[in-house]
């Protein structure tokens, strides 16, 4: 069988950075051009460029298939049947008017001037702000015709205080949501009280101690859920990833968590609402669906793409995409949650006689074998079930699957956040989400 | 397509001309043009062709002390036109500051590396990485890997009379993987670089590809360390790029400008083990001697002997904080010691050799803790088994002085060459 995708792409991304009310970043960026991709008795070819017109078009189309066949010279593969799958849409965010780069630094100059009054014991605070905005056009030889749009907005908020050692210390805050910096509320009004409690841990920070490192009962707030839920059991149930040797092949059906754990890669509606990075088709048109990833603790499916799907003989999920126009699609997460359970926060930490509870993370790694870590910038002690003093920046680790099955609590509540990139050869925009969990996880310390 | 045959230097001019029309006092101008083969592999087979072809301008603009920057990939005049038109207003929307400024006076013309990609050649390295993972590292599954030729030509002019222009080639492979045996895994394994040539060796002999093959078949079984210690390190190249890329963060405008760099004020002062030296490499393949902000890159020694002798402010880095400013661009080498590696390793007496550090970022001063893959465990001098679910803690700063032996052994990935570094005193656990 052969396959043809075309791709019109643009990706529009805008950022500022401002360092103690110096802008030090004021740039907008745009990128785009035109893609093709054809699969031949087994291989791809793939081609793009910055011309996007239809003349442009067809050149890429033929230098694809061009690419496709040169490939032959690797010899001829098993006939692999990729999966039908049609979709015809056109889906965009409607959010509030776009505004100015002009609006964006007066916002920026407010708040920074606003913390830098506020905050006077503070060193440093960075403020960053920036939106993307992600249109593929794209059209396949099954009959797919879509238009794919995808906004986000974000902002990091950077406090630096001078710890009791006399070094540095900091903390970053960060707000997110579907749209551009318009649909974001980004006045110190509606900060105050997060910006507020980031200048108290931040302050609480200044006097921290080191983490006991080892194996702990540690309370992960629903900020650092969902990179649990994208890093610990997300990538290794990638089907290029699964087929590339993770573990995870051999465990579907079995338990790989608690029955208190429910994971979810959903594709553009969860609990009656669209998601923040919402796929209704993928970038091979093919029709996105959820990927139930882990069911009250049993391993369950894979993301797949439409050649993985037929490699792993699984039903297609919808899950390949690609970050620029240069870019062929890879599998990758669209928003990845673990569902809330019936707990509360509070009687979870109280139930704690000696512990951590996690409140915020960088960034995570996740691997073949399931063991994953992600890097802790805020946390407290927990002793006889209160919170005690703040610990220095950590990493949390573990085989997901022990992590998970020994997840004994799970909050009512959700917390999503799409501020951060994937990364897998393309960077790619994702969510994730997820409520506070309870389990045992190694700490890093001394 | 008009605009890839056209000029690149033309193209700037022109440009340049517009922003200074436009109300523009400062600018610069970039026109860039690139292509890329890239052969890819997916799970031990040859998979992917893809070409691109790309070509875009970077413009940045200063009016009445006002600065904005843009990118864009349509490069006909009608599309120019209109964004200098936004990019004026976007500047005017900043606030005013005295330190924005465009580079004068700087020339340069670099050609470098192989100009013209060899597709057989692409071919050739992915048939013997292939048939040496079959061969030689039978459970090592190559999820992923690539062998491309890139290639990308620019040209720099700015208000202030600078021209500099380069063109520049290199081939890169790469791999990424996992061994794998029955239902054990070894922890994911990468390496790559880039080189001019591919031609003189094996693929499997660049970067160190056949000795992360080997190993990552070594970690199929693992073992915790077990208990928690103070003992020693050996980083391997790719754990060393780690701390580089943390130390250059140290030197840069982020942390200069908000006066959160741990080395503010270290320039002449003795940060580190005298046997560190790390030197600047602006020539490494795939690298030109041209920093962003649009000058020429001498060499420069940043760490020399454990001695501080330079920060990177941008220009504008240094007029904001008055630092000296120092161009950089992007290759860098740390200086080979005179230990052979079996000597550094020989001497852990108890530890572990980091293939690769997975951690989050270092806090601001420095302090992390990370977990240890692609590791082995040492005792007594002799690698021991390989380790899972080991942590590592430290201090990045006290780590640069508590290097204690650095081989003689490198490798050259292109933009970094490194060697293996042993760093007495983490705690594990």
């Amino acid at each position: 069988m052969t396959y043809l995708e075309t791709r019109r792409h643009e990706l529009r991304k805008r950022r500022l950075l401002m360092v103690d009310g110096n802008l030090t970043l004021n740039s907008q960026t745009l990128d785009s051009g035109a893609s093709a991709r054809a699969w031949d008795a087994g291989y791809w070819g793939f081609a793009s460029t910055n011309d996007a017109s239809a003349a442009g078009v067809e050149r890429m189309t033929q230098q694809a298939r061009g690419n496709a066949r040169a490939m032959g010279r690797f010899g001829r593969k098993d006939a692999l049947t990729l999966p039908e799958g049609t979709y015809r849409g056109e889906h965009a965010f409607k959010g509030k008017a776009a505004i100015g780069q002009d609006e964006c630094v007066a916002r920026m100059a407010e708040l920074s001037a606003w913390c830098k009054q506020r905050y006077p014991d503070l060193k440093s605070t960075r403020v960053l702000f920036g939106d993307e905005h992600h249109s593929k056009w794209l059209t396949t030889s099954t009959g797919s015709e879509v238009l794919n749009s995808i906004q986000r907005a974000l902002c990091y908020v950077t406090f630096t205080a001078i710890g009791a050692d006399g070094a540095p210390v900091e903390i970053m805050h960060v707000v997110s949501g579907k749209g551009s910096l318009a649909d974001l509320d980004l006045s110190p009004a509606a900060l105050e009280r997060e910006l507020d409690d980031v200048h108290r841990h931040v302050r609480a920070k200044c006097e921290a101690v080191a983490a006991r490192g080892g194996q702990h009962t540690v309370v992960l707030a629903p900020e650092l859920a969902g990179m649990l839920a994208h890093e610990a059991m997300g990538h290794p149930c990638e089907a290029d990833l699964v087929l590339g040797g993770a573990v995870t092949r051999d465990l579907v059906g079995q338990r790989v968590g608690s029955d208190l754990v429910t994971m979810i890669d959903v594709a553009h509606t969860f609990g009656g609402e669209e998601v923040m990075i919402p796929v209704y088709a993928d970038d091979e048109g093919m029709p996105a669906r959820d990927a139930m990833l882990i069911d009250k603790g049993i391993l369950t499916e894979f993301m797949n793409s439409r050649e993985t799907a037929a490699k792993l003989g699984i039903r297609p999920t919808g899950s390949a995409r690609a970050y620029a126009p240069s870019d062929e699609p890879l599998v990758r997460m669209r928003n990845t949650v673990i569902v809330p359970g019936q707990s509360k926060l509070e009687d979870m930490i109280a139930g704690v006689d000696e512990g951590y509870f996690l409140m915020k993370t960088g960034n995570g790694q996740a691997d073949s074998t399931t063991e994953f870590m992600f890097g802790v910038s805020l946390a407290y002690e927990i002793k006889d079930g209160k919170l005690g003093r703040a610990i220095r920046d950590t990493t949390i680790s573990g085989s997901a699957i022990k992590v998970l099955q020994s997840v004994d609590a799970v909050s009512d509540d959700i917390y999503w956040n799409c501020s951060g990139y994937c990364g897998k050869k393309q960077p790619m925009v994702v969510s994730m989400g997820g409520p506070a969990l309870r389990a045992q996880a190694h700490i890093g310390g001394e | 397509m008009g605009a890839l045959e056209l000029n690149l230097q033309d193209l700037a001019a022109q440009t340049l001309e517009g922003m200074k029309r436009a109300g523009f006092e400062h600018a610069q101008v970039t026109a860039v043009h690139g292509k890329l083969d890239e052969l890819g592999i997916a799970h031990n087979e040859p998979s992917l062709l893809r070409s691109t072809e790309s070509h875009k301008l970077m413009l940045l603009g200063i009016a009445g002390g006002r600065m904005a920057s843009t990118e864009l990939s349509q490069v006909d005049r009608e599309a120019v036109q209109a964004r200098i038109a936004s990019l004026y207003k976007d500047a005017q929307s900043a606030p005013q500051d005295e330190a924005n400024a465009v580079s004068s006076g700087q020339h340069a013309r670099i050609v470098q590396g192989p100009q013209q990609g060899d597709r057989e050649l692409l071919a050739a390295k992915v048939k013997e990485l292939l048939a040496f993972r079959a061969g030689e590292t039978p459970r090592m599954m190559l999820e992923e890997g690539s062998c491309s030729h890139q290639w990308q030509r620019w040209h720099t002019l700015t208000t202030g009379g600078s021209d500099l222009a380069a063109s520049i080639g290199c081939y890169s492979l790469s791999a990424i993987g996992a061994a794998r045996e029955g239902s054990k895994s070894s922890s994911y394994n990468f390496t790559g670089g880039s080189a001019d040539e591919l031609a003189s060796q094996p693929a499997q002999a660049y970067f160190g590809l056949a000795d992360m093959m080997r190993e990552s078949e070594r970690q199929i079984d693992t073992q915790p360390i077990g208990g928690k210690f103070l003992g020693d390190v050996v980083f391997t190249p790719g754990a060393v790029s780690d701390l580089l890329g943390w130390f250059l963060g140290q030197l840069g405008d982020t942390q200069l400008i908000s006066g959160s760099s741990l080395y503010q004020g270290s320039v002449g002062e003795v940060i580190a083990s005298p046997l560190l030296t790390i030197r600047s490499r602006f020539d490494a393949p795939g690298v030109a001697a041209i920093s962003g902000d649009a000058f020429a890159a001498p060499p420069v020694t940043l760490l020399e002997q454990g001695t501080l002798r330079a920060l990177t402010p941008t220009l504008y880095g240094s007029r904001k904080t008055g630092l000296k400013h120092v161009p950089v661009a992007g290759g860098w080498d740390v200086v080979a010691g005179r230990t052979p590696l079996s000597e550094v390793i020989g001497g852990v007496q108890r530890g572990a050799i980091v293939g690769r550090l997975s951690m989050g970022n270092p806090a601001a001063n420095g302090n992390f803790s990370g977990v240890i893959k692609n590791s082995f465990r040492i005792d007594g001098g002799a690698i021991g088994p390989a380790l899972s679910e080991t942590m590592i803690a430290g201090n990045m700063a006290q780590m640069l002085k508590d290097v204690v032996a650095i081989s003689r052994e490198q490798i050259d990935g292109g933009a970094q060459r490194l060697p293996w570094i042993r760093i007495a005193n983490l705690h594990f656990s």
